[in-house]
């Protein structure tokens, strides 16, 4: 295992796509403290910012950092294998990309966080930024395509764009246009919903345990369901009422919201 | 200025008939001469090395509104291809949509030192100019789109031809172009109420002519005015399939025109427009009726536009075909982007991928044509970047025409019904290296009359490449992967006299120029208060501050040509 | 000395108005004609004004005092290099032969580079590159649009001659003015005004109207099926362009993607589950559908009101999407209102070189690019940078507190032709030449077209164009660049010889 914790506190951004598990295996410690990375447009090593050791009996996780890490950018991106732990905060893109194993960040994550990920299993046990498990701008076939990501807080806006498969729990609240654009995965929130959930959807499902804000018009109501399933693990209980969408784009998503908890969505009733 | 004096290499020199002979090149003042101070000229040893004139493009949409739009519409096609600034480059990104350096770049890279941005809305020819301007190394020069132009449409339904290439005259030196640029003529003044023509004798709306009379009358006002390029024509119905009757007829309404010396039209990305087939389930190949007719006829060239199958971004000023090719589906972005009283535009990111049918049957189309036009003087190689694929996978297709392994290696990865339509097994037909430079350099010269540009006679420009083939002991089309190779970086790229580009590497940054016609009518276009009064009905923009000013392009390079009217 | 100047062009809006007329007296403008009077204000008057920056200036103990020229150059070409990651944002107010210098400023610096349009119509072309936009020249519109919609902007105060040169008011090739009819209404609208408000001096205590909970919408008029222009606006208040339109919908803040949504159900004949959405009742929204539809060229314009409400590009988004819903029908455009006369030009100069518009890094040695990382505020809110120069713009005025307090904990260098919010807190401040006015370049109006700005008259004496600056600190940078290399090189090889 890799301990790195931060020397000083940072200032400006730094991107340590680096940190890493496919990167450090095979390498000494030496080498690893000699990775480059970049403090705004200073190049610098890992070991010119951070206190790195190394503890060879402990197999996983096999990277742990200590400290505030939310002004660091890009920790294991496109990682395929391994466990990353963060005691603390962590910067934008975590997780970008991954194709495997596993990012665990015990505090807060930022933007981007699972951006375009394949595969793997990120957990946050804090709040989750804008955008997090959304493609970069103007990616309209990249959106996550498989993996799990759970957070326990609340998520930004713009969660789960273009999702293409996979799972997303939330154990919080979610801003808007979560799922936005959606084709195919799943979006398990189990607080409240902002506005605007589900536009330009064409598949998948989400499923809203808490209070949704407000259905858009573009969705029509289809029946109302007595249970719904997450994933393997998790049968979520009803009833909920099934909304059909984004029928503008011809969509056939779902968005399952809880009829206890949302009893203003009654007049839809009339349509069934 | 130095001088050079590349020695021993093997000659492809088509212009001034030299195959693959040994011999040596002198540069003196950024000219061929005949021989220089041996003990005084900087030596480039070539020997086993293949020696050429500078790659002459002429059709790729480097710059401009549109392309600009273009590569606005995808961060997600630059994030795949960004390029580090170095202590000689600046940087910046690609991949389908170079950004402007990096197009200056490539381009040298590969040994070409001439490209034509083929696609110029008149109104927007300032920032055409501009972002020319940023792009180092290569000359280059602009169409100006003026098939659907109102002016020109007026006056060819009167049937005032001499007053239309007046005021041609004038725009081609008001917006500094190079020749005139026709798309989907009556099509896009169509589209300005969301509607298109769809033959070449359907009238268009509001103006009482048909494309016919677009296409002859502006062919002939291209003669009168003695332009070095033909009428560069992007036909009506492109991108449908069944299309190849369109382009066939588009060439024979042309053969009214030809006097008998100078081809008098070209067709550009004729891959786009020689679909048979009647609907996309029966898509199928017209390459052979066009080369048939082709083979025939000598009044017209052609280029290709090939497909190389990449994740690229298609943008014309047929904003009618980008809608139509948006509405088959696929694509989440579609831009169109029309020009007031001149012309219109669309844009669709495209991915042309082997497994599907059609982007395989294109792909062999542009094929099959190159190989079925027995003369490849009348054959220019382009993608229509970015089109049909990005300029620097030109070396992809070079490989495919010299090598028929090389296309049987990539028609077996395709889609098995394109496969089974494709001519390409019947054709065994491999370009040598002497045909290689004609279609890329000595053929794309003549085509656009530029005396001293791909070829390399004394006199010409010193733009010369130099690539590590050795004809001598190469079978390029067995081999065709080193070759191919060769091809991606030359060895040495030298423009004017100076070596731009040394093992594989750039080592100097210098401007290209942009060269611009100054077009003198007999009787020079009346600017009197009617024409101004129309002017201002037309535009949105005044008069005096229409044209593009000396202070747009920094390295100019004015052709005085007198017309015979 | 009198001189009357033609065909010159407004650097004020993205209108780029070009029929100016300026009669300069003097090396002084006195007098115009055709503009409008945001342009008269400006051009007339504004750039004469006695906050003029005349020369160089730096913060020295807390004060700012004048330095010459090649002393404030060299402190912001070091405060620049000094920095691990300067910000240098604004460009929108220049030309963009000054934009072009900038990139290759921050692309040698390896920092942030942004540009206004992160705070007004940025969302619009992250928008773009989502979905894409069909779009045209405004003369286009000015010869074919029977049906104009201004969507949350208000052209009759933001861009006074958007109306009168490119839409409504202007006879087109297919489409004539409507301008007599308009001119009927407003005269009638004004006395009617001139009436209210000598009955509201006659109250000793004026009390406003209680504004009314809930939008109230009228019902389409019946001149909406006219043949002929139709203009209907969508605002959340009644703005003076609403005055004039046929139809105004005042729409519930907030609430315009769902409006959009509902929108596009009807432009695809699908039928929607709800009778109102964002306070108008859906069978008017239908009644407006179907003009659209039956409009022959219809253009939609829309403002900072979709860009900066909540939202934001995800608004344009959904415009942009039953624009080209609509496209399946008839002919439809949609463009936006852009604000600064040359915001277009830094997207457009900005994606050229580096193929992205705004909210750039260079940091790692090439172009990076994401709003929300990148774009002024958000670096500024998170801290991110340790060094910023403004140019041609004025965050202090416009940027939120937590936004400048962050920007001040750092050194600030300012290029501007006057003492606006910025330039008074800046540490190094820079006079600069109105561009437009005692400088030529060039700007790219809202539809991109390129136009040629003029110089009218000389600049005061000693004040540089903000290329020049711009140009100059650039040549520092570079020259203390290689001094540290060389410093560099020199202390590594010191270090070498000690081990030995």
């Amino acid at each position: 295992m890799i301990t790195i914790t931060p020397k000083r506190k940072f200032d400006v951004p730094i991107q340590a796509a680096c940190i890493n598990v496919d990167i450090f295996t095979g390498k000494t410690l030496e080498d690893i403290k000699k990775l480059a990375i970049t403090e705004g447009k200073e190049n610098l090593t890992l070991n010119d910012a951070f206190n790195i050791t190394e503890d060879k009996t402990v197999e996983t996780p096999n990277i742990t950092l200590i400290g505030d890490f939310s002004k660091v950018k890009r920790i294991g991106q496109g990682m395929k294998t391994g466990e990353i732990i963060i005691n603390g905060n962590a910067g934008m893109h975590t997780g970008e990309k991954l194709a495997g194993g596993k990012i665990v960040v015990n505090g807060n994550s930022d933007g981007w966080t699972g951006s375009e990920m394949k595969k793997g299993l990120i957990e946050i046990h804090g709040d989750a930024g804008d955008y997090t498990a959304s493609p970069f701008r103007g990616t309209d076939t990249g959106g996550m395509k498989g993996g799990i990501i759970i957070v326990d807080g609340n998520v930004g806006s713009n969660v789960g764009c273009y999702l293409r498969g996979g799972t997303i729990k939330i154990k919080g609240s979610a801003g808007r246009f979560l799922g936005h654009h959606m084709s195919d995965g799943t979006i398990y929130i189990e607080k409240n919903c902002a506005s605007r959930a589900g536009t330009f959807m064409t598949g998948g499902k989400i499923i809203i345990n808490g209070t949704i804000e407000l259905v858009m018009p573009t969705f029509t109501i289809d029946s109302i369901k007595p249970k719904v399933k997450v994933d393997a693990t998790l049968n979520a209980p009803g009833p909920f009422y099934v909304f059909l969408g984004d029928i503008a784009e011809h969509g056939t998503g779902k968005i399952f919201a809880l009829k206890t908890t949302n009893p203003a969505l009654s007049t839809y009733e009339k349509y069934l | 200025m130095t001088e050079i004096l590349i020695k021993n290499g093997f000659v492809v020199d088509p212009l001034n008939k030299i195959d693959c002979q040994k011999m040596d090149i002198a540069i003196k003042n950024g000219r061929i001469v005949e021989k220089v101070n041996e003990r005084e000229a900087k030596i480039i040893d070539a020997s086993g090395l293949t020696v050429m004139a500078g790659g002459v493009d002429l059709h790729s949409h480097i710059a401009g509104s549109e392309v600009n739009l273009g590569r606005m519409l995808r961060p997600d096609d630059h994030v795949k291809d960004a390029v580090r600034k170095t202590a000689l480059t600046r940087a910046g990104t690609g991949y389908s949509i170079p950004s402007t350096y990096v197009t200056g770049y490539r381009y040298s890279k590969m040994g070409y030192t001439t490209v034509m941005n083929p696609s110029m809305a008149a109104m927007k020819a300032k920032h055409a100019h501009e972002e020319l301007n940023d792009i180092p190394l290569i000359d280059k020069a602009s169409f100006t789109l003026l098939g659907d132009w109102w002016f020109a449409l007026e006056n060819i339904a009167k049937g005032d031809l001499v007053e239309c290439a007046r005021h041609i005259a004038w725009m081609i030196r008001a917006t500094r172009s190079y020749a005139i640029k026709i798309v989907n003529p009556g099509g896009l003044e169509s589209w300005g109420f969301g509607r298109n023509v769809h033959s070449i004798d359907d009238k268009v709306p509001n103006f009482d002519l048909t494309p016919r009379d677009i296409i002859t009358g502006l062919a002939k006002v291209n003669t009168m005015l003695n332009m070095p390029h033909t009428i560069h024509l992007h036909t009506n119905n492109l991108g449908v399939p069944g299309n190849y009757k369109t382009a066939i007829e588009t060439m024979q309404a042309l053969e009214s025109v030809y006097t008998g010396d100078k081809p008098i039209g070209h067709i550009t990305h004729i891959q786009f427009c020689s679909f048979a087939g009647d609907n996309w389930a029966h898509f199928k190949s017209g390459a052979a009726e066009i080369a048939n007719y082709l083979n025939a006829h000598n009044h017209m060239t052609i280029d290709i536009g090939q497909v190389t199958f990449a994740d690229t971004t298609t943008m014309t000023a047929d904003g009618p075909f980008e809608f139509s090719l948006y509405e088959l589906g696929g694509h989440n972005k579609w831009v169109n982007s029309d020009v007031e009283t001149e012309s219109s535009g669309g844009i669709i990111p495209f991915h042309f991928k082997k497994k599907n049918a059609v982007n395989a049957i294109q792909w062999s189309i542009g094929l099959e044509l190159s190989l079925m036009v027995k003369d490849p003087w009348k054959v220019a190689m382009t993608t229509d970047h970015p089109n049909g694929g990005p300029f620097y996978h030109y070396p992809r297709v070079f490989a495919w025409l010299y090598s028929r392994k090389a296309r049987e290696a990539t028609l077996k990865k395709c889609n098995k019904k394109a496969q089974r339509k494709s001519l390409l097994p019947t054709l065994d037909r491999e370009y040598t290296l002497y045909e290689l430079a004609i279609i890329t350099r000595a053929g794309t010269a003549k085509m656009l009359g530029l005396k001293n540009k791909g070829h390399i006679g004394i006199g010409a420009e010193a733009d010369v490449a130099i690539y590590n083939i050795n004809p001598n002991t190469t079978d390029i089309a067995q081999d065709y992967k080193p070759v191919r190779k060769a091809f991606s970086n030359a060895i040495y790229t030298i423009k004017d006299g100076e070596i731009v580009v040394k093992d594989k590497e750039l080592v100097t940054i210098r401007p290209g120029r942009t060269m611009w016609l100054d077009v003198q009518t007999k009787e020079p276009c009346r600017i009197d208060d009617e024409l101004k009064r129309k002017f201002k009905e037309y535009w949105t923009i005044e008069f005096d501050n229409y044209p593009v000013t000396d202070h747009y392009i920094k390295v100019p390079e004015k052709i005085t040509i007198q017309a015979s009217v | 000395m009198t001189e009357i100047i033609k065909s010159v062009v407004c650097p004020i809006c993205g209108c780029l108005c070009d029929d100016l007329e300026v009669t300069v007296e003097n090396n002084e403008i006195v007098k115009m004609k055709n503009g409008c009077a945001v342009c008269e204000a400006k051009m007339v008057h504004g750039y004469k004004s006695d906050e003029r920056i005349l020369e160089p200036h730096i913060r020295k103990n807390g004060k700012l005092v004048p330095v010459s020229m090649d002393e404030a150059i060299y402190k912001a070409a070091q405060i620049l290099t000094d920095a691990k990651y300067p910000l240098l944002f604004g460009w929108t107010s220049s030309a963009s032969e000054t934009q072009h210098v900038g990139v290759e400023l921050a692309e040698e610096l390896g920092c942030a580079l942004d540009n206004c349009c992160s705070v007004c119509h940025g969302p619009s072309v992250m928008a773009i590159q989502e979905i894409g936009i069909p779009t045209a020249t405004l003369g286009q519109i000015r010869h074919r649009a029977d049906l104009l919609v201004y969507w949350a902007c208000d052209p009759w105060s933001a861009h006074p001659r958007h109306v009168e040169r490119y839409t409504a008011f202007t006879d087109g090739r297919f489409e004539k003015s409507e301008f007599k009819e308009y001119v009927q209404k407003l005269k009638g609208k004004a006395s009617k005004k001139k009436v209210e408000a000598a009955i509201r001096r006659t109250q000793v205590r004026y009390q406003p109207p209680p504004r009314p909970q809930t939008a109230i919408v009228e019902a389409p008029p019946p001149t909406l099926a006219k043949t002929g222009r139709k203009m209907i606006v969508f605002d959340v208040k009644k703005t003076m362009t609403a005055e004039v339109a046929d139809y105004f919908v005042q729409v519930e803040p907030n609430s315009d993607y769902e409006i959009f949504g509902a929108m596009r159900c009807l432009v695809n004949d699908q039928e929607i589950d709800v009778d109102k959405v964002g306070g108008v009742p859906v069978e008017y929204l239908k009644e407006i559908v179907d003009a659209m539809v039956n409009a022959d060229f219809g253009a939609i314009f829309f403002g900072l009101g979709l860009t900066q409400s909540v939202g934001r590009f995800r608004n344009i988004e959904i415009a942009i999407a039953m624009t080209r819903d609509l496209n399946r029908k008839t002919k439809f455009v949609i463009s936006p209102m852009r604000g600064h006369f040359n915001v277009t030009g830094a997207n457009t100069v900005f994606a050229w070189q580096t193929g992205y518009p705004f909210a750039l890094d260079f940091s790692q040695g090439y172009p990076q690019y994401n709003p929300g990382e990148f774009t002024a505020n958000d670096l500024l809110r998170r801290g991110d940078n340790d060094a910023t120069l403004v140019i041609s713009a004025d965050p202090g005025a416009h940027f939120p507190k937590s936004s400048i307090q962050n920007m001040m904990k750092h050194p600030l260098i300012t290029i501007n032709p006057d003492w606006n919010a910025i330039s008074r807190l800046g540490d190094v401040v820079f006079p600069a030449q109105w561009c437009g006015i005692e400088q030529a370049g060039t700007a790219y109006r809202m539809d991109s077209v390129a136009i040629s700005l003029k110089k009218v008259v000389e600049a005061p004496k000693g004040v540089p164009s903000d290329e020049e600056i711009i140009k100059r600190i650039l040549n520092k940078v570079r020259v203390i660049k290689a001094q540290k290399t060389r410093k560099d090189v020199t202390e590594t090889k010191n270090v070498e010889n000690k081990k030995i």
